[in-house]
């Protein structure tokens, strides 16, 4: 178990089972949380790709971010994140994490997803359809079995500069410290 | 248009409180002015004799070339089916209210609201803490010298290449080497 090879095939087995059964946690926040229904339910059935709900955080691999995040659900997000379990996926939703979106000027939404939490995919639109959410997820899959969806390795080995941009604008940190 | 209801109602408030204006704005609606010691008086007069039994909002403006918050308390009646716009006007450096939740409970979440976006103080009602924003440390946001622009520049990061607008349509186009067709360009910026 202990060459290089041997690993490497673990890790292709590994990254293979990851990449078909993503359980999602059934979170919402913005306009996004919208398009869940219709991409989980039976006209595009996601979970003919092994995308489904899971109900807490410590049960589920992906965290979607829907859309806007204000400051205030920012703290819960990073709570939620903090809380589950290896291996954990970030996707971005719409045009909102991407950039601000319709809400780039405002005063209580975050801007830039990606320098709280590490995003693994965007998807774009605002908002994308469940075809684009479909694809998405798509994409996650095919950075999992490629062994290139490290966001979570780069969160633990980052988390100064992530702990940095949070407390920028979570004034009021009193948060558990998770060893994960 | 018959607006009888609403003209009998406009001169029941002129004959008992002192309006400094009153108008029809249309049908179901009507606009009166009153001072600030006057506000109280008359929504109990209009909740306990009239029947405005809902409070459906109190919104607030703010004038601040003039210097002062304007709050509008909106009751309503079911039978009369009228809205009365009650408004008051407050200095806006010392923005202070009567509190008038124990008049409708309801009022207690519009005064949170407004307390924390207009930074209006409602003395003796219970809700004085954080309502919508968590820890807020700059003047209230809906205050119109709040400069939400320059807030978002030093509290939030931004992604380059928002600054220029470019069209999406024709950049896409030029990184794949795609041709627009004429008749499609009228559509791009
Ligand atoms: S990207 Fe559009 S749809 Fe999504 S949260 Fe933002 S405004 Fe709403």
């Amino acid at each position: 178990m202990n060459d290089k090879n041997s690993q490497k095939i673990v890790d292709v087995i590994k990254n293979f089972a990851r990449k078909h059964s993503l359980f999602v946690l059934a979170y919402g926040t913005g306009c996004g949380a919208i398009e869940i229904p219709a991409t989980m339910t039976s006209r595009y059935d996601a979970e003919r790709f092994g995308i489904r709900g899971a109900a807490t955080p410590r049960q589920a691999d992906v965290l979607l971010i829907t859309g806007y995040l204000s400051t205030k659900t920012l703290k819960r997000v990073i709570r939620t994140y903090e809380q589950m379990q290896d291996p954990k996926y970030v996707i971005g939703f719409g045009s909102c994490t991407i950039n601000g979106g319709m809400y780039w000027d405002s005063y209580n939404t975050i801007k830039l997803l990606d320098m709280y939490l590490p995003v693994d995919i965007y998807i774009n639109g605002c908002m994308p359809r469940p075809e684009a959410v479909i694809e998405g997820f798509i994409g996650l899959q095919k950075l999992i079995a490629a062994g290139k969806a490290e966001g979570a390795k780069k969160y633990k080995e980052n988390l100064d500069w992530y702990r940095a941009n949070q407390k920028k604008v979570i004034k009021n940190w009193v948060m558990p410290d998770y060893n994960w | 248009m018959e607006l009888h209801k609403e003209k009998q109602l406009l001169e029941t408030l002129q004959g008992v409180f002192q309006l400094k204006s009153g108008e029809i704005k249309r049908r179901h609606r009507i606009e009166v002015e009153v001072e600030k010691k006057d506000v109280v008086p008359l929504l109990l007069f209009v909740k306990e004799k009239l029947g405005y039994k809902h409070l459906s909002h109190i919104s607030c403006v703010d004038w601040i070339e003039e210097g002062r918050f304007e709050l509008i308390y909106m009751p309503w009646s079911h039978q009369e089916q009228i809205l009365i716009m009650v408004k008051v006007s407050i200095p806006r450096d010392a923005a202070e209210m009567e509190n008038i939740d124990m008049i409708w409970r309801q009022a207690n979440t519009y005064q949170r609201e407004l307390r924390e976006m207009f930074g209006i103080e409602f003395p003796g009602f219970v809700g004085d803490y954080d309502f919508i924003l968590e820890d807020w440390e700059d003047i209230p946001p809906m205050r119109r010298d709040f400069d939400t622009e320059a807030y978002v520049k030093d509290h939030y990061f931004e992604r380059p290449g928002r600054e220029d607008a470019k069209d999406v349509r024709t950049e896409i186009a030029k990184r794949s080497g795609e041709q627009i067709p004429d008749f499609a360009k009228k559509y791009s910026r």
